[in-house]
This record gives C-alpha cells, structure tokens and sequence, in this order.
C-alpha cells in the first residue's frame, strides 16, 4: 500500500477501508456520534420544511384552543343559561363556534401534517437512491441489496411518521397544559384531584409499551420461525414428496404454531395487565371530581356546570395523555431511522472525478490498453491479493482472451479497466492516459462490460437494448440486435421489441440474455469491449450463434474475453494465461495447448464444467 | 389513532353476500371447540360496556336525588356504586382480554396446522399449478393479517359496537327526543363515513400499488446498480426513479386529502351534538320537562359516543380484509386431492419388480408428454433414462415415484397399481433422491432424519456407514449435531449430496430413483459422491435420470426418450453399435469432452 499514488489518497479513496460494510460499520462506529448523525438529519429535515412545519403548529394550536374552550362553554351554558335562565342561544352557538374552529384546525392539521412527513421522505428517498447509484462497486459487494432496500424503505417510513406526529404532538402538548390551566385557575383543590390519576395514564402507557416488547419481538421471531418452516417446505416440496417427509415438516409446523400461539398469550397477558388499567384509571379522577365536587356543590361553593366541565375535562386529556407517551418511543425509533439513513448518506463513493479530467485522445488508432504492474486485494481481504504484479499490453483493435482457473483473478483484471476498482499498485492506461485521471463516466462509455450475468431491466426489450445508448435511433436499436444475433429471437417473442422483459417480465434463456447484453454493449460503441462468457452450460445447438454474435462485436474493436469455452477461445487473436493473479502465458490458442501443460489443465476442467447439459422437467 | 389502521382491502377482494355468510359459518364451525370460551369472553364484554355507561348515569343520581335537594347520602352512594363500578370494570375488561385472545390464538393456530398439512397432502400437480410464493404468503401474510385482527382489532371492533349500542339505549330510554334532536348531525356522519370508507379504500389501493412500483424500481436500481454504472447511466437511472418516486408522493397526497375531509365532520359533530344537549336540554329543563341532571348525563354520554364510531369505521376495513384473507385459507383448505388412497387402498409391497405398462402422461391438457411408454424393470436393475431436453425422460420417473399418476396405462410395482396403494406407505419403498441436496433448517442429523422420523441417532450413523461417509460427518465441528444454518450454507454441493443420498439410505428402499444432478460438485467431494451413490445403489432397482452418460454407461439398460417415446432400450454397449439416437448422443458427447 505504500506506493499508492499520491493523488489517490488526495482524492479520499483510502477512506475506511475495512468498515465497508455497514452493518458491521454501525456496531465499530461510536454510538453517540451516529446518534448525533440521526438527530442532525431529522433537525435538517425540518429546517428544510420550516414553513410548513410552522403552519402545522399554528392550526394545532387552534384545534387545542377549540377543544379546551367547550368544557368552559358547557359550564357557562349550564349555570348562567339553565339554572340562572340566561341566553341558551348564546353559549349554544358559542360551543358551534369552539366545534368549528377546531374541526377546520383538524382537517388542515392533518393535511400539513402528512403532506410535510411525504415531501421530506419523498425528498430523502430521491436522495438515498441517487447516493446508491454512484456508490462504488466494492460498497455494494459489502451490502446485501435487502439492507439498502430497508434504508431507503422501512427507515424512511419511520422517519416520515415522526415529521408527520410533529403538529399532532403540538396540538395534544397545548391542549393538555391549556386544560389544566383552565382548571387549576377554575378550582385548584378539584383540579389536582381530578388530574391526580391521569399522569397514571401516561406512566401506565411507558410501562405498557417496555412491558410488550419483549412479548412482540418474540412474537415477531416466532412468525419469523414459522414463516421459514413454511418456505423451507414450499422450496424443497419435492425432497419432501421425495422422501416421503411431509409428516416431519407437519410436525416441524405444528410445533411452531403451537410457540407462536405461546408467544402471543404472553403478549395478551401484557394487553389484559395494561389495557383495562389505562381505561379504567382516569375514571378514579371522575369518581374523584364527584365526591369532592359534590360536597362543594352541596356546600355552595361549586355550581353544577363547572361540576359538569371537569368531567368533560377528564375525558377529553384521556387521549391526548395516551399517545404523549408513544411519542418518545415514535421519536426515538426515528432517531433510529436517521442514523441508519445518515450513516449510508455519509459514505464517500470512492471512485470518483479527479478535479481536473484528462479527455481520451480521439485520434487513431483507438483503443490501446496497458496494465502496468498491477497489485490489487478486494476491499476487506487485504490479505488475500487476487492480482501481483501484473503487466500487460493489448493493442488497439486487438482482441484478447483471458483464461485462467476460476479465481485466477481474470474477471477481477477485467473490471479494474472501466475502474470498478482501483488498483492497489501499477496503473491502467487507456490510450496512454491513467484511467484514474478520466471521468469515470467518459472512461466507461469508452469501455463496455458484458457482464457474466446478465442484468435485464424491467422494460420492454428494446428499452433494455437502447440503455447502452439511450439516445439512439430505432434503426441502431435494431442493428445492434442484428448484429448480436438477437434479432431472430426478439422477433419471435410475443410483442417483438415491445416484449416486457426483466424480472416480472417474460423470461428469457441464458443465451438470449446473453444476446442482449452484448447487442447492448455493441451499440454502446465503445472502443474496448469486455466480454465476461458465461459459464453455465448453453444449450450445445446455440453455441455457433453466440459465437457468431461475439465474433460480430469483436469487429474493429479492442476485445477483452473471459473465455471458458474454446470455442470462444478461438475467436480471439492472442490467448492470455492468467494463474494466481499473474500472466503466465501468452500465445496462440495452439500454441498454448501444445506447449503449456497448466493451460491444458485448465481447459480440461473447464470442459468438464461445462458438459453436463441443461436440466429436464 | 395509531399507524397500524392503514390497512384496507382489495377492491377485487371483498367478499360476496354468499361468500361472506360462508366465511362466518365456517369460522364458528372451527371455533366450536372454544365455544364456551368465546360465549364467556363475549358476556365480559358486554358487562363492560354496560359498566362504562355506569359513570354518567350515577352522575345524573348524584344530580338530580342529591346536589339539587341538598341530600347528602344519594351522594355518597352515587360515590361507593361508581368505585365499585370501576373494580366490576377493570376485572370484566381484563377477563375478557385474556379469554378472547386464548379463543383467537388457538383459533389461528389450528387454521395454520390445518391448511399447512393440507397443502403437505396434495400432490406434485398442485405445486406445479400454484405460485410458490402465493402458497407461502397463504401461510405467512394471509394468516399474519388474521393475528393482528386478533390480536386488537376483534377486541376493539367488539367493544366499540357493544359500546356504541349501550349508549344509544341509554340515551333513548333517558329522553328520545332529545337523542333524536342531538342526533340530527348523524346522517351526515354516516354518508361521511360511508364516503370515506370507500374513497380512502381506493386511494389506500392507489397507494399500495405506487408503493409496489417504487419498490420494485429501487429494488432494480440497488441490485443492477453495476450495470448502471458500467454504461454510466447513473443520472438516467436517478431522475427516473425520481419520477416514480414523485408519482408515489402524489397518490400519497390524494389519499391524505381524503381523511383531512373526512375527521373534521365527525369532529364538528361532536361538538353540534354537545352544543344541542346544552341548547336544547337547558330549553327542556327551564320547561320543567327534564332534570339537570338527565342533560349532564347525555353530555357525558355524547362526549364517548364519537371515539367508537370512528374507530369502526376504521376497524372496518380491517374485519373486511380478514373475511378476505380467511376466504382464501378456506378455499386452500377445500382444494381437492388430486392423488389421494383409494378407500380400499392397500399397502405398497416390498418389491423392486417394476411395470411400465403402455403409459401416457400430460401435463397440461392436450400437451401429450409421454406416450405409450412400456417397460419391464427387474428387481435389482438398474436403468437409465436419457434423451434431449424435455423429452420426457424425469417424467417416467416421476411417475414411478407418484408424483403424478398417468392418463393412461399404468405403472404396477411388486404387480400392485400404484393407484391402488395407500399414499402414506409409498415411500417405505420408493424413495426419489433429487438433483440438488435440498437443506432445511436443523442438524445434520435432523436433516437425514427427515426421511424416517423415528430413525434414532445409531440408525443414522448406520445410514452414513452404509455408503461409506461417516467418517466425513463426524468430523464437522459438532458431529452430526452440526447447525446446517438456513438452506445449508455451511455444507458444500457436494456434503449436501451425501445427505440426501444418506436419507435415502435410512430408507433402505427396494427402489431407488436418481435425479442427476447437472451442475459437477468440487472434485474432492464428487469421487466420495460417486462411491456413495454405487454402494447405495447396491441391489436396489434403480431408475436414473442420466444427463451424463458417463452414469447411463454404468447401468445395465438404457432407455432412450424422445419426443415422449421410449425409442431404444438395451445395454450401453448394444446401443452404441445400434447406429441410433443413442449412437448420435454419445458421438455428440464424446466430441464435447475431447474439444
């Protein structure tokens, strides 16, 4: 590592080396830190909707002041309209009034209030996916794509719930502390003794909530259990019709229905504790406000009305005393939530631009490539060097085929050239410029990967074609095909180029797929083509077509195959023999076979691979 | 209310009259066990609700008998009655809780044991006709909806109506009139939540859907982010994901419209209703026509009513989806057997004398996959079925097993028809080891097992010693108790081979029907799977699906399948010379291990 270029470490690319994965980077990482990362999100997250954010204070302040001012109207009503024969009229339509402002408060409440938890998540996942796309290859190596997908997912929702309580939190604050105002300055002996029980309410509502985690979880991991019986089951039907298991896995099943029954009772038990208590509670400040507001109305010194508004107080701070106390727990689960989002978000994608871009030279010939002494290790097995040393030099317009036994590091060579990775010593140029000098973009329209796999867009295929150049015409779509030997296929598919394909789409064959990726690359144009052949078996009647399809996109180009077959072997000019990370041929592919006995050696394995043929139904 | 409410159902999945009736008959049919349970939980429940209208009602006593004459005592009793209304509640809600829950989980876990072993009943045609990951959601998501209704909603959904209900009884028996009169606002509740209902059913759609799409797009963006990068496509890909992502935002705004309409009525209700009480009653009660005390009851009373009226309106959706998802296990539960015992089946004999006779198999109707398929295999021969891609050669095998059972002709073992044995004792005999080693969950021992549950740990190591692998299994870090970790993760190809050859071994069939596997193991292993597989294959009759004929060529016959005919059969050797189909294939297959 100590010869790493300067510039490298200038451009920030030996930053953590080791805490590429996130999962593990959050259990090193200090906790505090995060957390403070978490909460920093959610703050900038706010300051971001101030506006908004403040309108939704200020209706949930006027749905409060409706909601507290009916109590006092009932009472005013009661002893000054009925017992005194005010104006009935009045406080009837001073309590329609209280009723209108906050039901208009409660509709825009709750309109500000989801519309501000969607736009800032909204926002964030448009943030998080585009972080993800220009995230270096090593960093998605590391990360499953469930634990991205649950970042940009679970943990979102999480956090848009959280913005979403912010007014509704508000609004039940200020009623509460409204409502016992009013109350104390109405009467403080009864107010304390109407409130005495509620805070039981809250408290009863914290120790509900700690009490049924636990209970949940295991409920949680029981269905977890169940569920796999069920897909173990499912997937391996026929090892169970096979062997005659279905009473094993029926059994398996019984006894995990029978823990999650179990599971569940406890957390019932929690629910029958707790629920009863939390309903029953307030009504020992009710029975509370009618044994000694009784007595004072008896003794002259309460009237009916105010009697009356202090029930309607009771009931109405039930709720809101409820929820306040979920709200921590939502809050710190958001917290949660913006840590995990902030810690990718905080993660440098590691190839990037230098500052100051070297552009390819545009004279010809195009396309000449040179591996200077490469070293590299992937990125977390530092001590397992895949390429030592490697020295090597295609031509422009030459093509070249990498062979070499799985784990040569052949396919490794192949993807340091578009700068997947970067090496770890020695340097690639293209057409005599360091590729770690170009923008990654313009290195990598110049030099197109057909990877082993094929990955297919959800889209039609001529979409899945045209990614490789998306401005261009239908007529180069289609000669792309036709070149690739595509075409023949594409049109006997049920829509033509119109065919939705990729993973909910019309499934295509290995060798189809195949054909697609390289009529893909081939209308990339670019000046260096990397062909990753696929090692699983073709079927032996489509070989010549996918030969014919490769030789065809070899044409006038620099060529790098990853070669398996020697049928693709053959196609290529020069034959490179790769072995633990270093060139230890290099020849004709006859010349190698008669003179290289690990050349031989390799081929024959390969052979071996490849010759058991497709399954049957 | 809380988040979880956001439930709702398919627009396509709401049930029919007929199907909803169905639904609930079949659901007190399976909870008749509980029956007593469920009556006593009910009772508690009503008991409660009658309790929670105690309180207003002891106020209007307290009212109207004692603060308006001056007696003290009405007071007091008023006081001691609502404490003890308070213990009679809190002990019947609790009761109830637990009671209910106890019916609901044994419930579920009967629906889960019964559809599971169910579907463990049917045979290969079914899994082949049914999605995989529908059956799973069957089991997993379908009956997860029915824990949550278990779980709160059924509790909730009882006590609203219950409460709901005592408190319109209440208050008509209190004064109707006035109950009319406050009541005025309620037609409008109604249409509101009735409008509701079936707006934010179909945004809730609207969304799910969004959701779906967004999904699916981040999913192909993380998972073919390498691509995108290779073609340097990254802002393509960003702005079209933003653009999904917009669409979610909106539909999600729309749906949000909907309950900002829709809580503002029920709110504005409630107060129009408190303000009536007090206009309307302080009117009545100057009229002499009513007590004070009979208005502070309805305003209390008024004050509780609006809370369980919304939440059904709520919990609605979910009892909906429930009745939905409960459809469906019921219709999974009523799926006929395809390949069941015949009523006077009998036991499979202990032979290895199996007859092909004039067989004829479709998958699909119409779509012949064999035809006339006639073969003699003796007991302790070994044969070989090869033959292009699909030609149906695993198809005769498979019929052999009983995985399916043929259209025509039909296939006798030990001179019985397959149809004619009983489905439990066929795999005492037949055991089918197929192309992958399939692992679930558990020890290695526990995996072997799986073919014969009362096998004990020396049986096994029999089983392992039998084919000569013991030694290899006993020197995992715990032996045969080693954790094989989800799908065998930690065993290699080739180890999870040698399990299922074990397995197989356990058996100790009469006959033995291979599935080759395609993929070659690493090459350490494969020479101990080959060795295993000749001494298991050891005077069995043995009938292999043979895509190397490197396997055909150790066989004493080969059968050739072509287009669903046996068009050769003979030793290796004859068919070689015979200058067939078989004479073609090998040449084919020879050429491919020289190139």
């Amino acid at each position: 590592m100590s010869d790493r270029p300067l510039e490298l470490i200038a451009l920030g690319s030996v930053a953590r080396r080791e805490n590429e994965n996130l999962t593990t980077a959050a259990l090193t990482a200090d906790e505090r830190e995060a957390t403070r990362a978490g909460w920093k999100l959610l703050w900038t997250s706010i300051k971001e909707e101030r506006r908004f954010i403040m309108y939704g204070q200020i209706v949930s302040v006027g749905w409060s002041i409706g909601r507290i001012a009916i109590p006092v109207l009932v009472q005013q009503g009661i002893d000054r309209g009925i017992e005194k024969d005010g104006s009935l009229v009045v406080w009837t339509l001073l309590i329609v009034a209280a009723g209108v402002l906050s039901s208009l408060c409660l509709g825009l409440r709750r309109y500000v209030a989801f519309r501000n938890g969607r736009v800032i998540e909204s926002r964030l996942r448009d943030r998080v996916f585009a972080h993800i796309q220009r995230l270096h290859f090593s960093f998605h190596d590391a990360n499953a794509t469930g634990d991205l997908m649950s970042r940009a997912n679970t943990d979102l929702q999480n956090f848009q719930d959280v913005i979403t309580m912010i007014p509704l939190t508000t609004g039940q604050f200020v009623l509460v502390a409204g409502a016992v105002i009013v109350m104390f300055l109405t009467h403080p002996v009864l107010a304390l003794l109407a409130l005495a029980t509620l805070p039981l309410v809250n408290v009863l509502g914290r120790r509900f909530a700690q009490k049924l985690h636990p209970s949940i979880m295991g409920v949680q991991r029981e269905s977890a259990q169940l569920a796999t019986v069920v897909e173990e089951t499912i997937a391996g039907v026929r090892v169970v019709k096979g062997f005659g298991a279905e009473g094993v896995r029926a059994e398996a099943l019984r006894i995990e229905a029978e823990d999650l029954r179990h599971e569940s009772l406890t957390a019932s038990l929690v629910r029958s504790r707790y629920l009863p208590a939390m309903e029953i509670a307030p009504n020992l400040g009710l029975i509370a406000v009618l044994a000694y507001g009784g007595h004072l109305v008896l003794e002259g010194d309460l009237t009916v009305g105010t009697l009356i508004s202090f029930n309607i107080y009771v009931m109405l701070l039930i709720q809101p005393l409820r929820s306040m106390g979920m709200t921590v727990a939502n809050a710190q689960r958001a917290a949660a939530a913006g840590v995990r989002i902030s810690q990718l978000l905080a993660v440098e994608p590691r190839i990037a631009s230098p500052e100051r871009p070297l552009t390819l030279p545009t004279e010809n010939p195009l396309g000449q490539v040179e591996f200077s002494s490469v070293a590299f290790a992937y990125p977390g097995h530092e001590d397992e060097p895949v390429l030592h040393d490697l020295t090597l030099t295609i031509q422009a317009g030459e093509s070249v085929a990498l062979v070499g036994a799985t784990g040569s590091g052949k396919t490794t060579l192949a993807s340091l050239l578009p700068r997947f990775y970067d090496v770890d010593a020695g340097s690639i140029e293209l057409d005599g410029i360091d590729v770690r000098q170009l923008d990654p973009q313009a290195l990598r329209r110049a030099v197109s990967i057909v990877f082993e796999e094929t990955f297919l867009f959800q889209a039609t295929v001529f979409e899945n074609i045209a990614f490789g150049d998306p401005d261009a015409s239908e007529d180069q779509v289609r000669r792309a095909a036709r070149l690739s030997g595509a075409e023949d296929f594409i049109e006997q598919l049920p829509s033509g180029y119109q065919t939705l394909v990729g993973e909910r789409g019309l499934s295509l064959s290995g060798g189809q797929r195949q054909r697609l990726a390289i009529a893909r690359a081939i209308l990339a144009d670019p000046r260096v083509l990397i062909l990753d052949d696929a090692t699983s078996a073709v079927d032996p009647t489509k070989e010549h077509e996918i030969r014919d399809a490769l030789s065809e996109a070899m044409q006038s180009r620099t060529t790098i195959v990853i070669a398996h077959r020697p049928a693709t072997i053959a196609l290529a000019d020069r034959v490179v023999l790769i072995d633990h990370g270093r060139v230890v041929a290099q020849g004709t592919h006859t010349e190698l076979l008669a003179s290289n006995q690990r050349y031989r050696e390799v081929l024959a394995a390969e052979v071996k691979d490849a010759n058991a043929t497709g399954g049957d139904r | 209310m809380g988040m979880w409410f956001a439930g709702g159902t398919d627009e396509t999945e709401k049930l029919d009259r007929q199907a909803t009736g169905k639904v609930l008959r079949r659901t007190l049919a399976r909870i008749r066990p509980y029956r007593a349970q469920a009556m006593r939980a009910c009772a508690l429940l009503v008991l409660f609700a009658m309790t929670s209208l105690a309180g207003p009602l002891l106020v209007r006593r307290a009212i109207d008998q004692g603060l308006t004459v001056g007696d003290r005592n009405v007071l007091n009793q008023s006081i001691v009655a609502y404490v003890a209304v308070a213990v009679l509640a809190y002990g019947s809600y609790r009761l109830a809780i637990a009671t209910l829950a106890r019916v609901g989980e044994s419930f579920l876990r009967d629906l889960r044991t019964g559809v599971f072993g169910r579907m463990l009943q049917q045979s290969m045609p079914f899994y082949d006709r049914e999605n995989t990951g529908v059956l799973v959601s069957r089991m997993t998501s379908d009956i997860d909806s029915l824990q949550v209704l278990v779980q709160l909603g059924l509790l909730m959904f009882v006590t609203a109506t219950l409460l709901l209900v005592a408190s319109v009884v209440t208050l008509i028996v209190l004064d109707p009139l006035l109950l009319v009169l406050c009541m005025m606002t309620m037609p409008f509740v109604a249409l509101a939540s009735i409008k509701f209902h079936r707006e934010s059913n179909r945004a809730y759609l609207a969304v799910r859907e969004r959701i779906g799409t967004t999904l699916s797009s981040l999913q192909e963006g993380i998972s073919g982010v390498r691509v995108v990068q290779a073609f340097a496509r990254e802002d393509i890909q960003i702005d079209r994901f933003a653009e999904t992502n917009k669409g979610l935002y909106q539909t999600h705004m729309r749906s949000v419209k909907i309950g900002a309409f829709y809580l503002p009525v029920v709110e504005l209700a409630g107060a129009l209703s408190t303000a009536l009480a007090v206009g309307l009653g302080g009117w009545m009660v100057r009229d002499g026509r009513m007590t004070l005390g009979t208005v502070a009851a309805f305003i209390l009373i008024l004050q509780t009513m609006f809370g369980p009226m919304q939440q059904l309106s709520q919990l609605f959706n979910m009892i909906q989806s429930a009745g939905a998802s409960l459809h469906k296990l019921y219709g999974l539960l009523d799926e006929p057997l395809t390949i069941d015992s015949a009523p006077d089946a009998k036991d499979l004999p202990a032979s290895g004398h199996v007859d092909i006779d004039n067989v004829s198999f479709e998958y699909i109707p119409g779509e012949q996959v064999l035809s006339g398929v006639s073969l003699t295999i003796d007991e302790g021969e070994r044969i070989a079925f090869v033959g292009p891609t699909g030609a149906g050669k695993s198809t005769v095998a498979k019929l052999v097993a009983r995985f399916y059972d043929p259209v025509d002709g039909a296939i006798r073992i030990g001179g019985v028809d397959l149809r004619d044995v009983r489905t439990d004792s066929l795999r005492r005999h037949i055991v089918v080891v197929p192309q992958e080693g399939f692992l679930f969950a558990g020890t290695v021992a526990d995996n072997i097992r799986l073919a014969k549950p009362d096998a004990t740990d020396a049986d096994i190591r029999t089983a392992l010693d039998r084919i000569g692998v013991l030694d290899l299994f006993e020197r995992l870090p715990q032996g045969l108790d080693t954790e094989v970790q989800e799908r065998g993760s930690r065993l290699s190809a080739g180890e999870k081979q040698l399990v299922s050859l074990a397995r197989a071994a356990l058996v100790d069939p009469k006959v033995l029907i291979l599935d080759e596997a395609t993929s070659s193991v690493d090459p350490g292993t494969e020479a101990i799977v080959e060795v295993a597989m000749e001494s298991l294959m050891e005077g069995r009759t043995v009938i292999a699906i043979a895509h190397r004929l490197s396997t055909a060529e150790r066989c004493d016959r080969v059968g050739v399948v072509v287009d669903g005919r046996l068009v050769e059969l003979g030793p290796h050797d004859e068919l070689v010379a015979a200058d067939g189909h078989y004479t073609e294939l090998f040449a084919a297959w020879t050429r491919g291990l020289a190139a």
